[in-house]
């Protein structure tokens, strides 16, 4: 009888250990990816309200779903989840930040526009894919990761929309710049903005050509569309797509004046030239290369082999022979050098 | 002496920098730039004198020929064929010395009449480090399972990754390295990059993938080389198309036991580097298709900058090359593929020699893989070796050997006519079953070893399991394609 009850004690102790296992092995996934579920509605909801805040308008309960995106009934809990981690406040008007919950909300915005300058730059992601990558990135970053990416891009001052990228310390530059649809016609500008919702518009401005950094000028308006130039192309422009772009005053003094210049992929085999400039638009991993090989302004270039299709062709600049593609080249501004001035 | 101003505390002095760093602007880098190349060519100037004659007019032409429309494509074609026959001619007799030493019956006696002429060899070489090991277990009276999981599993398995791998890497690795340091592979990458261009990705995967032929954990390694992120996980994940030296020998047999065979004995071997070169191209023709499907879906994004230095011609500094490629490179590789194989020999062992119901539990795995291995053209026995071996792709022709004779641990037969036998009348194999396996062998999951540096290079778990199950679905479906297209019409 004994032995009977202990095997079956044995047994018994065999099938709660294997149970236990399985029940922890099959929970463990689900319980993380609650939390993470969890982490990322917290954090849009932070985003929507520090938005608001800024915008100087009052966030609701309403608002709050609308925004993450969850039925009527879950709104509530989540509002209040968020006021028992310390990150909100109700008031009678509506809902506040805490000042935790305000340097969270920083913090994801900073992790978002972050990640977009880093796809942009160096992963070279086209702009209308920036922003759903960056959604999904901003949840996973750490504020650690966040400030290594930081400094390996170089502190950037704006995203790729041209956004303010909030710094470490909490403090976030205010956007400057204006609606084009109340810029002066014919006074030059530059966009310092394009803003990425909605997404079908912002892919129509994507897909015209139009990039943040471009310097351009308002042709024509009237109620029904509006014509821009950048001094090469025109746009065409819907009033409903003209105002999602911010525009400014152009940096410093003049754009480039391109007369009598030619694109470094134009440049004949065997002319020597003087390299003037980069597009003050290429930026990122791309221009680093440029400038690594010594292709700064002054510096003598001359283009020797072609490839076997024509492209990529090498050039010898500053004595050492460099292999650049043609979209490359095509983004530094040279001055052919005079056959005679080069004799001599 | 006092100070009279109020100490400055940390978070002031970030305060300042932070302020000052953001009236920098975005041309600070240019700027940065520039005053260096300004201050650089100011003291060239003065200390550095160059006559136009000796500068590089040689260079000059070489690169003329080697990047021509007419010439470049063939003399890389023609470089690229000399290297793997190098390194497949000269590997033969070392593979066959390591495999005396270390694993045949009779020890290098074999190697010493078929090689030296010697028909009789010391008593002294005339047993392999197997048998002596053998003989010490029995010595010791250690119980014959264990002599069996170890010696004929685990030191047989690192025995023909030794001797199988070592020989190939140690030729191929170093004619890399010279090429590299001649100065030659930069223009392999100039010459290519129109076809890398088209396909999203970068020119220098060229050079990632030459690196591959020799090893696919050494080529993922050399991915760094690639500065832009979504490049480099291109490069990474299509590098396993390349066929590596340790699948070189299964496709070489393939191609002279079933292509030669059917051609006259004076282009046998004619016939059967062509077919190599085939699998080969086909390879690199997977790399471009992928690497643009790639850079079109999940890895979307445009072509990014491809800025290669063509440096002047060198001659090679030979010592330093033997050093960085064999230890650097073949060691290191061979160290993880002997960790990697071990415990697949061990499971080897288990397989053939552990009986469940009248049958080795190999065998009943074939039954469990046939249906499968059908569908695919190939067979349950083939697809085992190629589950057993994701440790190290050097045993799957052993192994497959091992399960068709019934043999309780890897072995191999003495020629290839003796395989063809084997092969196709004993176990009905078909030209059918010779080509799907060279597919297969082209289009599977990395060697374990190759997994692993992938992890290590990608950081990434999501990654990892993409790059390895991607290319075993390739291969799944294009050898059931095949199967099924010829079954249909033939």
């Amino acid at each position: 009888m004994a032995a009977v009850a202990g095997q079956i004690l044995a047994g018994v102790l065999l099938v709660l250990i294997a149970g236990s296992l399985a029940a922890w092995a099959l929970l463990r996934p689900w319980r993380s990816w609650r939390q993470r579920q969890e982490r990322s509605l917290f954090e849009h909801a932070l985003k929507h309200l520090f938005t608001r805040e800024h915008g100087g308008e009052d966030a609701t309960v309403d608002s709050v779903g609308d925004a993450v995106g969850i039925s009527l009934n879950k709104r509530q809990g989540l509002v209040t989840r968020m006021a028992d981690a310390g990150l909100l406040r109700s008031a009678a008007e509506g809902l506040h930040l805490t000042v935790e919950g305000r340097q969270y909300a920083l913090h994801v915005i900073r992790a978002h526009r972050l990640w977009e300058r880093y796809l942009a730059d160096d992963a070279n992601v086209p702009m209308g894919d920036l922003h759903r990558a960056a959604h999904r990135a901003e949840h996973r970053l750490t504020p650690d990761e966040v400030a290594a990416l930081d400094a390996h891009l170089g502190y950037p001052p704006t995203d790729p929309h041209g956004d303010p990228i909030p710094r470490a310390t909490g403090e976030c530059a205010a956007l400057a710049g204006m609606s084009l649809t109340d810029w002066p016609i014919d006074k030059p500008a530059c966009i310092v903005h394009i803003e990425d919702e909605p997404e079908v518009v912002f892919r129509q401005i994507l897909a015209q050509g139009l990039r943040p950094g471009q310097s351009v000028r308002v042709l024509e308006r009237t109620p029904h569309r509006m014509i821009l130039t950048d001094g090469v192309e025109e746009y065409r422009l819907a009033p409903q797509a003209a105002a999602q772009l911010q525009v400014a005053a152009p940096p410093q003094g003049e754009p480039l004046d391109t007369h009598g210049l030619v694109r470094l992929s134009d440049l004949p085999d065997g002319r020597e030239a003087e390299v003037i400039a980069i597009d003050e638009q290429y930026r990122g991993l791309g221009r680093r290369r440029l400038l690594d090989f010594g292709l700064t302004q002054g510096a003598r270039v001359c283009p020797e082999l072609r490839g076997i299709f024509r492209d990529p062709r090498a050039f010898r600049i500053r004595g050492s022979l460099v292999s650049l593609r043609s979209e490359q080249a095509s983004r530094v501004w040279v001055r052919p050098i005079d056959e005679s001035q080069q004799a001599a | 002496m006092t100070d009279s101003r109020p100490p400055v505390t940390s978070e002031q002095v970030l305060a300042r920098a932070d302020e000052l760093q953001r009236k920098l602007g975005e041309r600070f880098r240019d700027q940065l730039v520039e005053s260096l190349y300004t201050e650089a060519q100011r003291i060239a100037g003065r200390a550095v004198r160059i006559s136009e004659s000796s500068w590089a007019s040689l260079d000059r032409r070489i690169d003329r020929v080697v990047t021509s429309r007419v010439l470049g494509l063939p003399i890389m074609l023609f470089m690229l064929a000399a290297v793997f026959w190098l390194t497949i001619v000269g590997s033969n007799v070392p593979s066959a010395f390591l495999a005396g030493l270390l694993m045949e019956e009779g020890g290098l006696s074999g190697w010493l009449s078929e090689y030296l002429g010697v028909e009789q060899a010391p008593a002294i070489l005339s047993m392999s480090l197997y048998e002596v090991l053998h003989w010490l277990f029995a010595v010791v009276h250690m119980p014959s399972w264990l002599t069996g999981l170890l010696v004929d599993g685990v030191y047989l398995g690192l025995g023909w990754v030794v001797s199988v791998m070592l020989p190939p890497m140690a030729i191929f690795f170093p004619i890399w390295t010279i090429l590299e340091d001649l100065g030659y592979l930069p223009r392999v990458a100039f010459n290519l990059d129109f076809l890398f261009k088209r396909a999203g990705a970068h020119g220098k995967q060229a050079l990632t993938m030459a690196m591959g032929f020799g090893c696919n954990a050494a080529g993922v390694i050399s991915c760094r080389v690639i500065d832009s992120p979504r490049e480099r996980l291109i490069a990474i994940l299509t590098n396993n198309f390349m066929i590596c030296n340790g699948r070189f020998p299964t496709i070489i047999m393939l191609a002279t036991i079933f292509v030669g065979a059917a051609f006259p004995p004076a282009l046998m071997s004619i016939a059967a580097a062509g077919t190599v070169m085939a699998v080969v191209l086909l390879g690199v023709l997977f790399t471009l298709v992928v690497s643009y499907a790639l850079s079109r879906t999940v890895l979307r994004g445009e072509q990014s900058a491809f800025a290669l230095e063509l440096p002047p011609y060198r001659r090679p500094a030979i010592l330093r090359i033997l050093r960085t490629s064999l230890i650097d490179r073949t060691l290191f590789v061979l160290m993880r593929a002997m960790a990697t194989a071990a415990p697949a020999g061990a499971v080897i062992w288990i397989l053939g020699n552990i009986d469940v119901a009248g049958k080795s539990l190999a065998l009943h795995a074939v039954d469990l893989l046939g249906p499968l291995g059908y569908v695919m053209g190939l067979d349950g026995v083939i697809l085992l070796a190629y589950v057993i071996a994701i440790p190290a792709n050097e045993i799957v022709v052993p192994t497959m050997i091992m399960v068709y004779l019934g043999a309780g641990r890897m072995t191999d037969v003495e020629s290839f006519s003796q395989l063809r036998t084997l092969l196709v009348d004993q176990h009905g194999w078909t030209l059918l079953t010779a080509v799907n396996l060279m597919l297969f062998s082209l289009l599977h999951n990395p060697c374990g070893t190759t997994i692993w540096t992938i992890f290590r290079e990608t950081g990434s778990r999501k990654w990892t399991i993409f790059g390895a199950l991607m290319p075993v679905a390739i291969g799944v479906v294009v050898t059931s394609l095949v199967a099924a297209v010829v079954r249909l019409f033939f």
